[in-house]
């Protein structure tokens, strides 16, 4: 049963699948089915002989192995490898069928023979032999595992250990402690040096007092100064150590408003704006009386620090945005009609039930917010404030999008690290609580609409987007800076493991690529357009190296604004709209009253944008009419067979680009090397190019895009995305033709 | 943009039809003139001074009148002056910085009326609706009768020609290019292309006077085995005399695309054997399969209701082999409706909170899914299953001319390039009778004409949703296509005047009127597509769900200020082929250099690093 695995053509490629023996070669099979282990990683229960459903419909092209549950992941073993998916990105840490135990979202375990189906939740018992497994992920795949030919007991057992270790009760249970525990910490003790904390990359991780001091030099927020009193998190538990106020607030008076904060979040400064205009963040008073009185001690405050002693306009994101309850009700709902419902059904209601998700509304109405902040900033050259009653999600999204529309060093790879560990991980937003994805679909929209202006690629965001649930990487891991130091003395303590200088367990920071991805699959994340890149080399046009990061701010095309028009007064995103409705429907009844009173300013701000041509490294808006927004295709639809479109997708113009961008960079090393440069001129190009794809050696012929590009690529529908499909399973011979799915009582008595 | 105001006829023409309004700048463009392309007509003027209107040569101004208002639905009224001449219609306003100015071709007009209710000051309102997805509104201030009446008059006389018995402004336009674009189709060499004629399918020479059908080509190919006669006896048997004729055959399968008007069945079932003979001897041409498949564009319940107008589908019974499929495309009067409704949800503002049922609602990108996917199926059976097909609606100008270019463009790379792409629109759309005059309604003011429907638009449409897939696999952009649009409605080329062949030929509009595509294929660069990668035998399949239809804002939407319309890839990709074009001469220079320097001194420089370096050999 484990040979005759043709790789047949399939309906949706019409193209006999990818050949793979070239590469197979080297490695051949390997004779014994065992689990790859990471240090500290063990085995908890494995199944043999278990099938994975690759096709939805027919079976044939099922795997045969053996299913692994560890403490870190579900493991698929199998001697066959899927055909078509060489190309995909080896994850250093994960084989091609694993799934990491913190992505598992739902547990559900079939028995087709007695029709009955349960979903298995953590600790709980489990009456019948299951025949079937399908596992929901929260990175939308769904994964099925057939058990006919398995024991019925191993099946069972490894269902609920899939279950019971994928909902663990403590997070000290997660991964991430043994892991970093045994690889880096040493069973000995001594700790071995292998964790560079910038990443190797030098990405800010905003820990030390040094990473604000450079963040309020690079921006030119001279009015600030990085604050101390938090270290040891002695006022807030959830604030970092340190952090940045204005300079005219003693740290005794701050340790005195302190109290009067939700959870004594006291503001904290986000970034300085060119003009001098700075982003603050703040929780809620919750001392009443001291409300007005500490409120406008702050806000003099950042007035004092403003060069034009501007005034503060505080956004009361509560009030503006969704909250994350709605947010995570629209995720579920756009996973329902992505993956979950069947493709045709969803097919025919597709927009309407997009929109009743309401996902893009939502993403649309923080994009607003955003871009009524930066109108803020811009034009009318206040402070702002985002006013949110913890502080720690929605202030982490417009903060992030603020920062992203106004200064071009977050579009680079390095910079929106910085600022995803400044703004999401440092502010202490709660990764290990919410895991809910809401920013990354946010930055993406942005990233639609100019593409040329960011370093980074779809993939990278996606790829991000996915390693919050790998639990080994520091980023992502905790709710805030605190609890990541006290849940890792904790853990430390309790292994005794000799921490040394360190006061807490190093986590490898998810910025660490290489803990995932080799050099080769990290290039995927390179975008070829990145403006940066591009314009040194064109003023320059002599031998100069590619240099990556930008860090010349360059703003003068959009600080043309336009304030003598501006009123004062604060405008909601829901003001904008009603006002221009109201405007419109006037001009229909009666002409003769219309006075030159058209736009509000902030529209009119917008507006004048779109009519200037864009300077990728100034501001940059997006477009905010709904018609202009579309589903993050790669994000969402990935996993979706039906939805993949063979040879297309962006990637064939990405793949166009990058050879282009290579064949540049080649050019100008043979450049370089004939003017002599250096020795050093000599190192070989393929070594260090930043592009996925290469050039090939005849530059003049572009290449044919290779075959496998799909617009799922470098991710593969093939096994990730299997319904529980009623067809082809021995399930639909009594369901005949139903559409629906029937309750579990119903299958029940059908059967009987 | 200033321009506008200095560009010679050519590259006015062009800023006044379409989307662009920087045309003057030479291959020079500045990152901002480029990236500023692609705006809207509603441009602005940045030098008042410059004030004169860019006309074309035989352009005249016709009326004109000062304090006009202009309701601009999205910035508010708007004061200036209005001038008609006899191919279009100006406004500007120069009071405003930046100055204001709008320009459109006056075929663009589907309707202009007075808006009655005039206020109690009697100013003279009217609206005009328009072909391409907007309607304005100006209103006069100041109400002279004699004198403003005349502008609304002089409008409605130049906006439709046709019903004042005048001719089109295309026979008056004599603009000589240096590309002629009457020469881009010879159906023999098409033909030639194709491998035709050859054993299986010979060029009739049966409807060279259009006697056989009025509204077919002269040019027919048809399989050898069937005799004039026959073809005679099978057109009266075919709605229209439209006979099975040959569109497109496999480089490899023989497999070919046929298309074809609807049998006349009626209800008593009638049969015809010589048109059973053909679709036979259409099968047997292909000695790959031995199955022959009828796709009918139109719902089966559609199809059947026919008969009671004496046409209907071939039955199985009569035409063994043959298998009958049904497309489920719906008729021009509801693509029409669809249209209407799309132009309600875009136009002037979109409501926000329910934009995407509203899109819904309209049902237009669930009948660009269903075209495609019926294309799709057409090119799947040729390519993939080897099989002959047979496609039809009812007349077979329609649905049929839609799914036939669909399938051609999934199937041969050919018509991906923008000549080919002329050359599908002149052979299947053209030649093949689209009745593109009585579709659009060139200068009639006939609006509510149910003939009118916008399905050479969703053709377009489609090819552009299938760009979006397959972002490199088109040699034109989407500036091309929104080119074609807006001079499907300008009337400033003859391309797409008249019904069918004979008609356009019967005008004299090849020696009368310019070629759209001599405009077009005189400057090239700037409908390509950088990122185009040919490959020869390369058949597309785009996905056709829901999820990856979207709407073509940049052309539905592109009125609205808040739209900036953006290629920023394309123009970035060119940039980036202007360098590497910059660095490889520099590289080659001194290549030459060291040659020459090693060649003089070939024993000094033995240790250089120059040396070490292998040569470029490929940059020629």
């Amino acid at each position: 049963m484990f040979s005759g695995k043709q790789t047949k053509p399939t309906f949706k490629s019409y193209l006999p699948p990818l050949q793979t023996d070239l590469k197979k070669s080297p490695q051949l099979p390997i004779k014994k089915l065992e689990a790859k282990l990471l240090p500290g990683e063990i085995v908890v229960n494995e199944a043999n002989f278990v099938r994975k459903c690759i096709g939805a419909d027919s079976g044939q092209d099922d795997l045969w192995g053996k299913l692994v549950c560890t403490n870190f992941k579900v493991s698929f073993i199998s001697h066959n490898s899927l055909p078509q998916q060489r190309f995909q990105c080896t994850h250093r840490l994960l084989g091609e069928h694993d799934i990491p135990l913190a992505c598992v979202e739902q547990v559900v375990t079939v028995n087709d023979v007695k029709g009955k189906q349960k979903i298995l939740g953590s600790n709980q018992k489990l009456k019948f032999n299951p025949t079937e497994l399908i596992l929901y992920c929260k990175d939308f795949r769904i994964i099925r595992f057939r058990f006919d030919e398995a024991g019925p007991e191993s099946a069972k057992k490894v269902c609920l250990a899939i279950a019971h270790y994928s909902h663990p009760a403590d997070p000290q249970l997660l991964f991430g402690f043994e892991y970093v525990g045994k690889r880096y910490h040493g069973s000995a003790g001594e700790r071995v040096n292998g964790v560079d904390p910038g990443g190797g990359l030098q990405t800010p991780l905003f820990d030390c007092s040094s990473d604000w001091d450079r963040e309020i030099k690079r921006t030119g927020a001279s009015e600030w100064r990085v604050c101390t009193i938090n270290q040891g998190y002695f006022i807030s538990p959830s604030l970092p150590e340190f952090f940045v106020v204005p300079v005219s607030l003693a740290d005794q008076d701050l340790k005195q408003y302190a109290c009067c904060f939700y959870s004594q979040r006291i503001p904290l400064w986000c970034w300085n704006h060119p003009s001098g205009s700075a982003l603050v963040r703040m929780s809620n008073i919750s001392d009443p009386q001291q409300q007005r009185k500490v409120e406008q001690r702050i806000s003099s405050a950042i007035t004092k620090s403003h060069p034009l002693r501007s005034d503060v306009f505080k956004s009361d994101l509560d009030k503006n945005l969704p909250n994350i309850q709605d947010i995570q009700a629209a995720l579920l709902k756009l996973r329902q009609i992505c993956v979950i419902e069947s493709f045709e059904e969803s097919e025919e209601k597709w927009l309407s039930s997009l929109e009743s998700s309401r996902w893009m509304e939502y993403v649309r109405t923080f994009l607003r917010h955003a871009v009524e902040v930066v109108y803020m900033l811009e034009s009318r050259h206040v402070s702002v404030i985002l006013l949110e009653k913890e502080d720690r999600d929605l202030s982490c999204v417009i903060s992030s999008l603020v920062q992203l529309m106004c200064d071009p060093h977050c579009r680079s790879l390095h910079g929106f690290q910085a600022l995803i560990q400044k703004e999401w991980v440092m502010a202490g937003h709660r990764f290990l609580d919410r895991c809910n994805h809401l920013k990354k679909s946010d930055k993406e929209e942005l990233w639609n609409q100019y593409p040329a202006a960011f370093e980074f690629t779809e993939v990278y965001l996606t790829v991000l987007g996915d390693s919050m649930w790998v639990p080994v990487f520091s980023t992502f891991l905790f709710n805030c800076p605190r609890q990541r130091a006290e849940h890792s003395r904790d853990f430390a303590s309790s292994k005794s493991i000799h921490l040394g200088q360190d006061q807490a367990l190093r986590f490898p920071p998810v910025w660490d690529w290489s803990q995932q991805f080799s050099l080769k699959d990290q290039t995927l994340f390179n975008n070829p357009l990145y403006v940066g890149k591009i314009a040194t080399c064109l003023q320059n046009g002599t031998v100069k190296t590619f240099t990556h990061r930008r860090s010349k701010k360059n703003y003068s095309s959009t600080v043309r604004g336009l304030p003598s028009l501006m009123r004062n007064g604060s405008l909601g995103p829901n003001d904008t709209l009603t006002r221009r409705n109201s405007l419109v429907l006037r001009l229909r009844s009666d002409l003769s009253q219309v006075r030159e009173q058209p736009e509000t300013p902030s529209e009119r701000f917008v507006r004048d944008f779109f009519s200037r041509a864009v300077d990728l490294q100034g501001l940059l808006l997006p477009q905010l009419l709904p018609s202009h927004l579309s589903v993050w295709k790669l994000y969402f639809l990935r996993w979706v067979p039906e939805a993949q479109i063979p040879h297309g997708g962006p990637v064939t113009a990405f793949h166009k680009l990058s050879v282009l961008t290579d064949e540049i960079e080649m050019l100008q090393n043979q450049l370089r090397q004939y003017k002599g440069a250096a020795g050093t001129a000599n190192t070989s190009h393929a070594e260090h190019s930043k592009m996925y794809f290469k050039a090939t050696s005849t530059p003049q012929q572009c290449p044919a895009p290779p075959e496998y590009l799909s617009s799922s690529f470098p991710f593969s529908p093939v096994g990730n995305l299997c319904r529980p499909g009623i067809l082809g399973t021995p399930l639909s011979k009594f369901l005949n033709g139903a559409k629906i799915w029937l309750s579990t009582e119903t299958l029940a008595n059908e059967t009987i | 943009m200033e321009e506008s105001a200095s560009v010679d006829s050519v590259e006015s023409l062009c800023s006044s039809t379409t989307t662009r309004s920087d045309r003057s700048s030479g291959p020079k463009l500045s990152d901002t003139e480029l990236r500023s392309k692609g705006r809207p007509i509603e441009k602005m003027y940045k030098d008042p001074s410059k004030g004169e209107l860019p006309l074309l040569p035989v352009e005249l101004v016709q009326e004109s009148a000062k304090d006009v208002t202009y309701i601009c639905p999205f910035i508010g009224p708007i004061r200036g002056s209005l001038t008609v001449t006899n191919y279009r219609l100006f406004f500007r306003c120069t009071d405003r910085e930046p100055v204001f100015g709008l320009d459109l071709p006056l075929g663009v007009l589907s309707r202009v009326e007075k808006i009655g209710a005039a206020t109690g000051r009697g100013d003279v309102s009217y609206g005009l609706a328009c072909k391409d997805m907007r309607n304005l509104r100006f209103v006069h201030k100041e109400p002279d009768d004699s004198l403003k009446k005349s502008v609304f008059e002089v409008l409605m006389k130049f906006a439709f020609p046709v019903s004042n018995n005048m001719s089109l402004f295309a026979f008056e336009y004599k603009q000589v290019f240096p590309e002629n674009g009457w020469k881009v189709y010879d159906p023999l060499a098409e033909c030639k292309r194709q491998g035709l004629p050859n054993e299986s399918w010979r060029i009739s020479k049966l409807n060279d006077h259009y006697e056989l059908c009025d509204s077919y080509p002269a040019t027919l190919v048809v399989p050898v085995t069937i005799t004039d006669d026959e073809l005679r006896r099978v057109s009266s048997f075919r709605a229209k005399g439209r006979i099975p004729v040959l569109s497109w055959i496999h480089p490899e399968s023989q497999a070919a695309v046929v298309r074809s008007s609807q049998p006349m069945v009626g209800q008593n079932g009638r049969r015809c054997k010589e048109d059973e003979k053909l679709l036979q001897a259409i099968m047997d041409a292909n000695a790959q399969s031995h199955k022959l498949f009828i796709f009918d564009a139109r719902p089966s319940v559609n199809a059947a209701a026919n008969k009671m107008k004496g046409g209907g589908f071939e039955s199985e019974d009569a035409y063994q082999n043959a298998e009958l499929v049904f497309l489920d495309i719906h008729n021009i009067h509801v693509m029409r409706e669809s249209l209407r409704k799309l132009k309600e949800v875009v136009y002037p503002n979109i409501e926000e909170s329910h934009w995407l049922s509203n899109l819904e609602s309209t049902h237009w990108l669930e009948h660009i899914k269903l075209i495609l996917a019926g294309a799709l199926r057409i090119a799947d059976k040729v390519e993939s299953g080897k099989t002959s097909v047979v496609v039809h609606c009812s007349d077979g100008w329609d649905r049929t001319a839609q799914l036939t270019s669909l399938a051609l463009i999934m199937l041969d790379s050919h018509y991906r390039t923008i000549r080919g792409f002329q050359i599908l629109v002149e052979k299947e759309w053209l030649s093949f009778g689209h009745r593109f005059q009585q579709r659009v309604g060139h200068g009639d003011k006939n609006h509510t004409d149910v003939d009118r429907s916008p399905i050479f638009l969703q053709f377009i449409d489609c090819v552009w949703q299938m760009t979006r897939q397959f972002p490199a696999a088109f040699e034109f952009n989407e500036y091309f296509l929104i080119t074609i649009l807006d001079h499907l409605y300008s009337c400033l080329f003859g391309t797409f005047l008249c019904n069918s062949e004979q008609q356009r030929l019967k005008e004299e509009i090849p020696k009368r009127t310019v070629s759209l595509w001599s405009f077009v294929n005189s400057q090239l660069e700037e409908f390509v597509n950088p990122l185009y990668v040919h490959y020869s035998s390369h058949v597309l399949f785009p996905t056709v769900g829901i999820r990856h239809l979207q709407l073509w804002v940049s052309y539905y939407i592109r009125w609205n200020p808040r739209m900036r319309p953006q290629e920023p890839v394309h123009q970035r990709y060119k940039e980036l082929l202007a360098k590497r074009a910059e660095l490889q001469k520099r590289v080659e220079e001194l290549q030459r250099e060291v040659s020459s320097r090693t060649a003089s001194s070939s024993s000094e420089r033995a240790g250089s690093p120059t040396r070490s370096i292998t040569p470029v050999q490929t940059f020629v």
